[in-house]
């Protein structure tokens, strides 16, 4: 009985379903009713202290509905789902509810891409819906890359409806389905009862929105999206905590004092400056120090490239690797994870280190840190400056002035060794080299286009990213593959008004082409280019570097790295998306497609070019070596 | 020439300094013979590969000195004449077989 009136007092049964459940239970009618007016008053009571102002307010409508209507509560505008039967209810909700725009992908992985694109160009909420643990698991490529590049993208589904099939290992049904997504998310958590619905969706976005940022998952009974209830909406903005952390300001003091009396400090910068709108506080601080500034691996350009004080990032991802400085002795990183590939440590053990970063969580996994910082970079930036402006003295401000100029001689020399690349003999040549499409790119690009990076092998040059009103840069670092054309589409939603351009290879573009029919369906105009050299050019070269010398080198048979025989033609299968796109194999070639891909942008139609790139790199044969298997030879029977 | 640059094997040696394996292959990486070109190369590529993955390639001055200008593409610093040089020295330790070499 303690059961059906806590579920009476919670709304989540009704008058009649609370005498049923009390007759079904052996009490007579006469007594069930004589309960349910004792228990009434205090429904009522309850009911009337929910009755809130306007941010908290009741519902009455199913668990779709509900799910519905705290979306909207929450900020969300736009919905990325894939068709699943079960959330009709939530279906049906949106006819009312146009300000909930649903987004139908054709498959859940560039569906969520697409959602995480949308989250970072736009720093507005998005969930991601899919159908059962059947949709969740192709969402989880994508779960891991918000996991790993922390993009607060909240994703939802249903597990097999409990009042009927659940617990009999039937269709769509396994155990345990929140748990699949645990390591990989900063929050999963089950509606309990229909009513939980809006505050288990409140609970995904607080979650996943407060630093340091990451995906989260919800998710419930499919019969709770029919059932009907009453719950509380309430505006996401009441349950924020607001978590815009300043740095202990002890701990500034000793920053500012290593940074002044270092005699060449270095700034990393990372993800956090960008996603904190911090990057002109970034370059304040160096200025103000004449610090040389790098970034190793990241998605965003966080600091103006074309800045005197821009050394470039360090080519093996150590910064011993950096051509200059080599006498570093102070280091301060803000707001890069600093994700190590190596044994070695990206800052050498015998430099001061100072980490700025609002993620606790990854500090001090592998660097060891002398001042750590844990704020937001933006307050942190503002504190730290001022703490180093505070012990300035005209000495420090002229060992500063002529540290600067000794960068600027560097990062001047550096550009015009790194212009050299066109002087490759190659430079010419058809199919083109990757980097010849680089530069043809970089010269055709808009000042302010946004270029999404996701040619694993290709390392951009002669973009000079600026965040500050220039271009800007969408990498990757989750690296789960076939993020690339989503994250594109996704950027166009949020930012129409400025040029994107889709940068992906070939083996990753075929992981995730159908954010193309987005791209075509909701005219998204986004330029693709496809660098296409039939092949996996990074694992053909490194599997050479573990296996150096090996049978496979030798007799020239690689079994994991040719994507020829027969070639795929990506302009066919954008076009079989509805999205117009051609195949080029020349500079010259190259250069009228972008012509072209220019004049169906500005109609509003996406466009995609294959670019034939060379095979280049070790033991690459004009036509490789495929393995020996016919089936059709293997037949029998010519069926 | 630069001083970043003149000053840049030693410090090299220093920042590989954690890694004693590292350091003695980039000391005396085998398979790569005394001559002009061979201290740069070292200095440079075995940063991001081991000197294993040169054994097995094989390429005349025109091929090296378009592999060395795809590293410039990858963030590697070089000047012409540098270029030039381990071009010249990889097309002698590792050039194509007389064989292989086209007329």
């Amino acid at each position: 009985m303690r059961e059906l009136v806590a579920r009476f007092l919670s709304r989540s049964i009704s008058r009649r379903g609370f005498l049923k459940g009390l007759t079904t239970a052996g009490v007579s009618l006469a007594s069930a009713k004589a309960v349910l007016e004792s228990v009434v008053p205090s429904a009522q009571a309850q009911g009337a202290t929910r009755i809130a102002p306007e941010s908290v307010r009741m519902i009455e409508g199913t668990g779709g509905e509900c799910f519905a209507e705290q979306l909207v509560a929450s900020g969300v505008k736009y919905v990325f789902g894939n068709s699943a039967s079960e959330d009709a209810q939530f279906y049906e909700a949106l006819v009312d509810r146009p300000q909930l725009k649903y987004i139908l992908t054709p498959h859940e992985g560039p569906g969520a891409a697409m959602a995480a694109g949308y989250v970072k160009a736009s720093g507005e909420p998005a969930i991601v819906m899919q159908a059962a643990v059947v949709g969740m698991v192709n969402a989880m490529g994508q779960m891991f890359n918000a996991f790993k590049e922390q993009t607060p993208l909240v994703f939802y589904s249903y597990r097999t409806d409990q009042s009927r099939r659940a617990g009999r290992d039937g269709f769509e049904e396994v155990a345990n389905q929140e748990q699949i997504v645990q390591p990989m998310t900063k929050y999963s958590w089950l509606a309990r009862r229909a009513e939980m619905i809006p505050e288990t969706v409140r609970r995904g976005f607080k979650a996943a929105w407060t630093p340091p940022y990451g995906p989260t998952y919800i998710s419930w009974h499919s019969d709770f999206n029919d059932e009907k209830t009453y719950a509380e909406i309430v505006a996401q903005d009441k349950v924020d905590p607001r978590m815009r952390v300043r740095p202990n300001p002890a701990e500034v003091e000793r920053a500012a004092k290593l940074l002044v009396e270092a005699k060449m400090p270095l700034l990393i910068v990372g993800d956090e400056v960008y996603t904190a709108k911090a990057v002109a506080k970034a370059v304040k601080l160096a200025e103000l120090l004449g610090m040389p500034v790098t970034q190793v691996r990241q998605i965003y350009a966080s600091f103006p490239e074309s800045h005197p004080l821009w050394i470039g990032g360090p080519p093996a991802a150590r910064l011993a690797s950096l051509d200059f400085p080599k006498n570093v002795d102070v280091v301060i990183n803000v707001g890069n994870k600093l994700q190590h590939n190596s044994p070695q440590p990206i800052v050498a053990r015998n430099v001061k280190f100072i980490d700025m970063r609002i993620d606790s969580w990854s500090m001090g996994n592998v660097m060891t840190t002398d001042v750590p910082l844990v704020a937001d970079v933006a307050h942190g930036l503002d504190d730290l400056t001022a703490a180093v402006e505070g012990i300035m003295t005209s000495a420090t401000y002229k060992k500063a002035r002529e540290r600067a100029q000794e960068v600027q001689r560097f990062s001047e020399n550096a550009k015009v060794l790194r212009a050299l690349v066109s002087k490759n003999p190659d430079w010419n040549r058809s199919p083109m080299l990757a980097d010849r499409v680089t530069a043809e790119i970089a010269q055709f690009a808009d000042r302010d286009a946004i270029i999404v990076h996701e040619a694993g092998s290709v390392v951009l040059h002669g973009f000079d990213f600026n965040p500050l009103g220039g271009r800007e840069l969408f990498f990757y670092y989750g690296a789960h593959l076939g993020s690339g054309v989503g994250t594109a589409a996704g950027v166009k939603l949020a930012r129409p008004n400025q040029q994107v351009i889709c940068l992906v290879g070939d083996g990753s573009f075929v992981f995730g082409p159908t954010a193309l029919w987005n791209m075509a369906r909701l005219e998204l105009p986004v330029i693709t280019v496809v660098y296409n050299n039939h092949a996996y050019g990074g694992p053909h070269s490194r599997v050479i570097e573990k296996v150096a010398g090996g049978k496979m080198v030798q007799k020239r048979q690689f079994v994991h790295d040719y994507l020829g025989s027969p070639d795929m033609n990506m302009a066919s299968i954008a076009k079989g998306f509805g999205v117009d796109g051609e195949v080029v194999e020349s500079p010259e070639q190259l250069r009228a497609a972008l012509a072209r891909a220019r004049k169906a942008t500005f109609d509003g139609k996406p466009y995609l070019i294959d670019a034939q790139t060379a095979r280049v790199g070790v033991a690459w044969d004009d036509k490789p070596w495929i393995p020996p298997i016919s089936i059709a030879r293997e037949r029998t029977r010519k069926v | 020439m630069p001083v970043f640059r003149r000053i840049f094997p030693m410090l090299l040696l220093a920042g590989l300094a954690a890694s004693p394996a590292a350091l003695a292959q980039a000391q005396k990486p085998a398979g790569f013979p005394d001559g002009p070109g061979r201290e740069v190369l070292a200095a440079k590529c075995f940063q991001c590969h081991t000197p294993t993955m040169w054994q097995d390639h094989r390429s005349d001055r025109r091929g090296w000195e378009s592999v060395l200008y795809r590293m410039v593409g990858r963030g590697a610093l070089w000047t012409e004449d540098e270029i030039r040089t381990m071009a010249g020295y990889l097309a002698g330790a590792y050039g194509r077989p007389a064989a292989a070499q086209k007329p």
